[in-house]
């Protein structure tokens, strides 16, 4: 999370436009789960890895450390897709139960792989929204859009506060391991739910005193900031309308040609 | 005659738990006067600078804003918290914004500025505290020195005609804290009423007009630097120890080396010079 913040801060894109740079990836996401096909899929991943890597810093080993997280997460999920319980045999694998098998046919197995290099490419257009745009950035893009106002400022505080409360947790820790709060499990546990119960106390007075501070500065109720966010070239606005018509006209392409 | 900006009349407070944090404090404050609120910590130092904008509404007495009680309606806390703003001890109960820019622009909006004025107002903060270097970082990797800059600008682009500045200078290195102290002579040349609390006796000996002694919620004392810290008794009531300068100065006069005549020595640099020009 820290990581991800500080690669989004350090982007080469950082200061490109968010609404152009959200436009690209979302409006690729959509075009690419819509398609449903390798070949645009293959595209989309190619294009937004290299993309990310090249423009956000992350090297090449950590880019493909951070897709690790996501992919076990559906390979797990898909196992379910692809295998069935079926009382007929199918035509790859079939493991008798009892009476029923547990089989794996051609077509459930396409469909499994199928979805999950979808899944990995859209993941792809995500990751490269989140390092190359810091989250305050995307909170604009959110309010451009009309989200009701309570959920962006939620969300600007709980960001702002993430750092502030995991520093606190942090020097909590560090002082309990100072005096060999985790020597063993059970200390450990015992140690982890200190850290917690004070780090409640402390947000919530944290909480008071940052209300205290945001009244003496004539709060009323609602968070108004100045929003800076620099606009977008004609030449990038170009840029992506034509990238996006190209990927629709290949989906189309791929769609008519049975799917691939 | 300046006017008075600030006037406390028998300000008392309990909390809820029943602590008396303060017990009838009489005040008063002139316009453009460098305050220094000296004290131990849980003497009320804090509690009383918020109800000084109104952030805390006395249980009993009054507080005078510009010679007028404050009216704690919502239009009428707006016009003091216009007046009168506190930069908070830390600067991470303060800063809620992870945006240096959004994070100033805050104050100035509610002010009911438009956003183009709000916006040259922070630009001229900005560059006035020399944040520009850094107003591009997110608050959560600045340090403390920057971080209080922010703080502070957050609070200098309402405009208000009295700052009050819980310890700034707690937490910082030295370095960062002569900047600070660089930036609080700046406020003061603008004619802005500064109210600082600290626990640096040399260094409200060299900068106060005035030092005010809280102890247990009172007021104990006040009076100028030279006066206040020259009690020993009134000292050692509050914790506080005399300024280094102005010990030797004493102990320099006793045994004969220095003239009691002599104006009292406020920087080192002085009592310096007055023990080479005494060889």
């Amino acid at each position: 999370m820290m990581i991800i913040d500080k690669l989004a801060y350090s982007s080469q894109l950082r200061y490109k436009s968010p609404f152009l740079k959200s436009a690209f990836a979302v409006g690729t996401l959509l075009i690419c789960v819509a398609a449903r096909s390798f070949v645009v899929s293959g595209i989309v991943l190619i294009l937004m890895g290299c993309l990310t890597v090249f423009y956000s810093r992350t090297s090449l080993s950590h880019y493909i450390k951070l897709m690790t997280a996501p992919f076990a997460f559906l390979a797990l999920g898909t196992i379910a897709i692809a295998v069935n319980y079926t009382s007929a045999p199918m035509d790859l694998i079939s493991i008798p139960v009892g009476s029923h098998y547990l089989a794996v046919s051609v077509t459930s197995l396409t469909y499994a792989i199928r979805l999950i290099v979808v899944s990995i490419a859209s993941i792809s257009c995500l990751y490269f929204l989140t390092l190359t745009t810091p989250l305050l950035d995307l909170l604009a893009v959110l309010r451009r859009m009309h989200c009701p106002w309570i959920i962006i400022e939620l969300m600007m505080l709980i960001y702002r506060y993430i750092f502030v409360l995991l520093d606190m947790a942090l020097a909590i820790t560090t002082a309990q391991n100072c005096r060999l709060g985790n020597r063993d499990a059970k200390t450990a546990i015992q140690a982890m739910g200190l850290m917690l119960s004070v780090l409640l106390v402390r947000a919530l007075n944290k909480s008071s005193l940052l209300f205290d501070a945001m009244e003496s500065r004539c709060y009323d109720g609602e968070i108004r900031v100045l929003n800076e966010s620099n606009p977008s070239s004609i030449k990038e606005k170009t840029g992506v309308i034509l990238f996006l018509v190209a990927l629709l006209v290949v989906s189309v392409v791929c769609k008519s040609n049975g799917g691939i | 005659m300046k006017k008075t900006v600030v006037k406390a009349e028998k300000v008392c407070y309990t909390y809820d738990d029943g602590t008396q944090a303060l017990k009838g404090i009489d005040l008063e404050i002139k316009q453009g006067e460098k305050i220094a609120i000296m004290g131990a910590n849980g003497s009320g130092k804090s509690t009383f600078f918020l109800h000084l904008n109104g952030v805390m509404k006395p249980k009993s007495g009054v507080i005078y804003i510009d010679e007028n009680p404050i009216d704690y309606s919502r239009k009428g806390l707006l016009e003091v918290r216009k007046k009168v703003g506190i930069v908070f001890q830390d600067p991470d109960n303060q800063l809620f914004s992870a945006n240096v820019t959004q994070e100033i622009s805050f104050g100035v909006l509610n002010l009911g500025f438009t956003e183009e004025e709000a916006k040259a107002k922070v630009e001229q903060v900005i560059e006035e505290l020399n944040i520009t270097e850094f107003k591009d970082k997110p608050t959560h990797f600045l340090s403390g020195g920057q971080k209080k800059r922010v703080a502070i600008a957050d609070i200098l682009v309402m405009n208000p005609e009295v700052i009050i500045l819980d310890e700034p200078a707690s937490a910082l290195d030295p370095k960062h804290a002569r900047m600070i102290d660089g930036i609080v002579d700046q406020l003061s040349e603008k004619g802005i009423t500064v109210i600082l609390s600290t626990h640096d006796v040399e260094r409200a000996l060299i900068w106060a007009d005035r030092v005010i002694l809280f102890h247990d919620g009172c007021v104990v004392g006040q009076g100028s630097p030279d006066e206040v810290f020259s009690n020993e008794e009134l000292l050692a009531r509050t914790n506080l120890e005399k300024p280094t300068v102005l010990r030797i100065f004493d102990r320099l006069c006793e045994v004969g080396i220095l003239n009691r005549e002599l104006p009292i020595p406020h920087k080192a640099e002085e009592l310096e010079q007055y023990i080479i020009q005494s060889r």
